[in-house]
C-alpha cells in the first residue's frame, strides 16, 4: 500500500536559530491512527505544522499521496489544505461567530472569497456542516456563539470544522492537552470514530502514554528534533519510555 | 520555541542570561544614582553660584553635567561594591535575592530612602522657584478684585448670545464628527501597516512600518492645536481650518489605538482558519477582522468625544465652532457671554462623554 504522506528528512531551523526538526523522516499509511509523541519542545507541533506548511520547512520533502508537496505556495498550498485539515490544542475557533458558522469555515476553501464575506455558503455545504456537527453530538448547539462552549465542545465545533474540508488527513496537535480527563476521552473518542468510521488517516501529537496505548495503531516519537522511536504503541517497554522522556520520568495514568 | 534545546545548551544560556540580567541591573541603576547625583550637585551649584545675567551658558553646563555624571556613577559604584551600602537605584531595579536581610535596618537609616527624600525635597525648591510660586500674589487685592467682576459675569450669563453658542456648539461637533469619520477608515488601513506582528514578516514589509510609525508618532506629538494654526494659513480661518487639524491629528492617534490592537489579536483564529486553506483575504476577514472591530469602533467613538472637546479648543487659533465665540467674547470682555458659552460647552462635553461611554459600554 502507498503511504498517503511521507515525511523525508524534514528540517525546520527558526528564524531565532532555534533547530526545531533535525531531520525528521517517516511514512504515513492510509487509514491509519499515527501518534506523535514526545516531551514539550521535542519539535511535535513544528512537525505538524511543517506538513500542512503553517510553518514552511527549511530541508527535506514531504510527499502527499506521491506529489511533493515541500515549499508549496498559493493554488497548490490550498489544495494541500483542502485535503490535510487540522485542529488544534486551543481549538482555534472564531470566537465571535456561531458554532454553524465555525464549522463552515471549513468550506471557505472552496467557497469564492466574496461569497464566503456573505456567508453565501452552497446548501451542500450547510447540510455537511450540521451533518457532522451532528457527528460529534453538538448539532443542538448549531446556533450559539462559539465562545459560549466549553473547551470540549469547542474541539468538537473543531473537528466538525476539519470534516467539513472533505480532509484525507486529520492533524490533531495535542487536541486534549488543555482538557480535563473527561473530556479528553470524549474528544479521542471522536477522533477515533472519524479515523474508523470515515476512513480519515489521523496523526495526532499527544503525551499522555496511556492515551497512546488505547488510541495508537503506530507511535513516533520526538526527541529534541529526531525521530527516536517508530513502532507499535505496545513496544513502548519502560526502557524507551526513558529515552524518550528522560531519566527522570514516571508513567503517569489519566483515567 | 525557548524549550527546544532543553539539554545542557539550554542550561548554558539560562546562565548566561542571569549573568546578562545582573549587568543590565547593575548599569541601571548606575545611571539612576548618576543622575540623581547630578541633580542634586547642579542644585546646590545654581544655589551657590553667581546669579547669571541672560542665558546660561550651554557649553559650560554641558561639560558640567558630563562630569558630575562620572562623579555620580563613580560614587554609586564604590558605595554598592566597596562599601556595600544599598543605594536608590540598586534598590529600585534589583530583584529582592530569596532570604535577603534587607528588611533589618529601619527606614530611617537606610542611604537609599535618604538618597529619594534628598532628591523629591530638591525637586520641590527647584519647582517653587520655576512657577515663581508665590503666596502674595495669591492673596494680592487688585487681583482678587478682578476676579470677582470676571466671575460674577460669567456666574451671571447673558443669554442673549444664546442662539448664536448653540449654532456654533452644533458646528464644533460636526467639525468633530468630519474629522472622525474621515479619519476613521485611513486609520484602519495604517493600523495593519503600523502593526508590528502583521509587518514583521520580511525587511521591506518591516521598513514600511518603521515609517509609517515615525511618521505618525510625529505627527502625533505635534498638537492638533499647532497643525490648526497651520491649516488656517492653508485654507483660511474657519472650520474647514479647524477639521483638518483634527482629522490629521485623530488619523495618527487612532493609527496608534488600532495597531495597537492589531498587535494584540490572537493567533489562534488566524491559525485555525488558515489551516482550512482558505485565502488571505478570508483569513482577514474570518479571523482579524472579528477580532478587532468592536474595539476599533469603541476607540472612534472615544475619538469623536475627544475632538469635541479638542474643536472648543482649535476655535481659538481660528478653527471655527463655540471657540471662535469664546475667544471673540473674551477678547471684548463681554463676561456674562463668556459665562454662556462656558455653560454651553460644559453641557455639550458632558453630553458627548456620557454617550460615548454608554455606547462604547454597550457594544462590549
Amino acid at each position: 500500500m502507498e503511504p498517503i504522506l511521507q515525511v523525508r528528512n524534514v528540517e525546520k531551523t527558526y528564524d531565532n536559530g532555534v533547530k526545531a526538526l533535525k531531520g525528521v523522516s517517516f511514512d504515513v499509511n492510509p487509514g491509519e491512527f499515527l501518534v506523535v509523541i514526545g516531551l514539550s519542545g521535542s519539535g511535535k507541533s513544528t512537525l505538524l505544522r511543517c506538513i500542512n506548511h503553517l510553518h514552511t520547512p527549511t530541508g527535506g520533502e514531504i510527499h502527499f499521496k506521491g506529489k511533493n508537496i515541500t515549499g508549496a505556495k498559493g493554488k497548490d498550498l490550498k489544495e494541500v489544505r483542502k485535503k490535510v485539515a487540522m485542529i488544534f490544542q486551543h481549538f482555534n475557533l472564531v470566537p465571535r461567530l456561531s458554532v454553524l458558522d465555525n464549522a463552515l469555515n471549513g468550506a471557505l476553501a472552496r467557497t469564492p472569497t466574496l461569497a464566503s464575506i456573505f456567508k453565501q455558503y452552497s446548501d451542500e455545504d450547510r447540510e455537511k456542516a450540521l451533518e457532522y456537527l451532528d457527528l460529534v453530538g453538538i448539532r443542538e448547539k448549531a446556533f450559539i456563539r462559539a465562545d459560549q462552549l466549553s473547551g470540549g465542545q469547542q474541539q468538537r465545533v473543531a473537528i466538525a470544522r476539519s470534516l467539513t474540508q472533505s480532509p484525507e488527513i486529520l492533524l490533531a496537535d495535542e487536541p486534549v492537552a488543555s482538557l480535563d480527563p473527561a473530556t479528553c476521552h470524549t474528544v479521542m473518542d471522536y477522533l477515533k470514530k472519524v479515523n474508523k468510521e470515515l476512513g480519515i488517516t489521523v496523526v495526532c501529537n499527544l503525551h499522555f502514554l496511556s492515551l497512546v496505548r488505547q488510541y495508537a495503531d503506530r507511535v513516533i516519537a520526538l526527541k529534541q528534533g529526531e525521530l527516536v522511536f517508530n513502532g507499535s504503541p505496545d513496544d513502548i517497554t519502560d526502557e524507551w519510555f526513558q529515552t524518550i522522556y528522560g531519566e527522570q520520568a514516571k508513567e503517569v495514568h489519566i483515567n | 520555541m525557548s524549550l527546544l534545546n532543553s539539554d545542557a545548551s539550554g542550561m548554558d544560556s539560562s546562565v548566561s542570561q542571569m549573568e546578562k540580567k545582573k549587568v543590565d541591573i547593575a548599569f541601571k541603576s548606575l545611571v539612576l544614582d548618576a543622575v540623581i547625583f547630578w541633580f542634586l550637585a547642579l542644585s546646590v551649584i545654581s544655589m551657590v553660584g553667581p546669579e547669571t545675567e541672560g542665558y546660561i551658558d550651554l557649553q559650560y553646563y554641558s561639560f558640567l553635567s558630563l562630569g558630575l555624571l562620572v562623579v555620580g556613577g563613580a560614587l554609586s559604584y564604590v558605595l554598592q561594591a566597596k562599601a556595600g551600602i544599598k543605594t536608590l537605584g540598586q534598590s529600585v531595579f534589583a530583584m529582592p535575592q530569596f532570604g535577603d536581610e534587607q528588611s533589618q535596618t529601619a527606614w530611617y537609616l537606610s542611604f537609599s530612602n535618604w538618597e529619594l527624600a534628598l532628591a523629591f525635597v530638591f525637586a520641590l525648591k527647584s519647582g517653587i522657584a520655576f512657577t515663581d510660586f508665590s503666596l502674595i500674589e495669591i492673596f494680592d487685592a487688585n487681583g482678587i478684585e478682578g476676579v470677582k467682576r470676571i466671575l460674577t459675569g460669567i456666574l451671571t450669563p447673558d443669554f442673549h448670545i444664546l442662539p448664536r453658542a448653540i449654532e456654533a456648539v452644533v458646528q464644533t461637533i460636526f467639525i468633530a464628527f468630519m474629522a472622525t469619520v474621515l479619519a476613521v477608515p485611513i486609520a484602519f488601513v495604517l493600523s495593519f501597516l503600523c502593526a508590528k506582528n502583521i509587518m514583521s514578516g520580511n525587511s521591506f514589509t518591516f521598513g514600511i512600518y518603521t515609517v509609517l510609525r515615525l511618521v505618525t508618532n510625529i505627527t502625533r506629538s505635534i498638537e492638533a492645536l499647532v497643525w490648526a494654526i497651520v491649516f488656517t494659513v492653508w485654507v483660511g480661518v474657519g472650520p474647514f481650518a479647524g477639521m483638518l487639524a483634527l482629522f490629521l491629528h485623530s488619523v495618527a492617534s487612532l493609527t496608534k489605538n488600532f495597531s495597537e490592537l492589531a498587535e494584540g489579536i490572537s493567533d489562534g483564529p488566524v491559525e485555525g482558519i488558515k489551516s482550512t486553506g482558505a485565502g488571505p483575504l478570508q483569513v482577514v476577514w474570518f479571523a482579524v477582522v472579528p477580532q478587532i472591530v468592536l474595539p476599533y469602533t469603541a476607540f472612534a467613538i472615544y475619538r469623536w468625544d475627544i475632538n469635541v472637546r479638542m474643536a472648543t479648543i482649535i476655535g481659538l487659533v481660528g478653527g471655527g465652532g463655540i471657540g471662535d465665540l469664546l475667544i471673540e467674547a473674551q477678547g471684548q470682555l463681554r463676561w456674562g457671554e463668556v459665562g454662556t458659552l462656558v455653560i454651553v460647552i460644559a453641557v455639550v462635553v458632558w453630553l458627548m462623554d456620557a454617550a460615548s461611554a454608554y455606547l462604547r459600554e454597550a457594544i462590549k
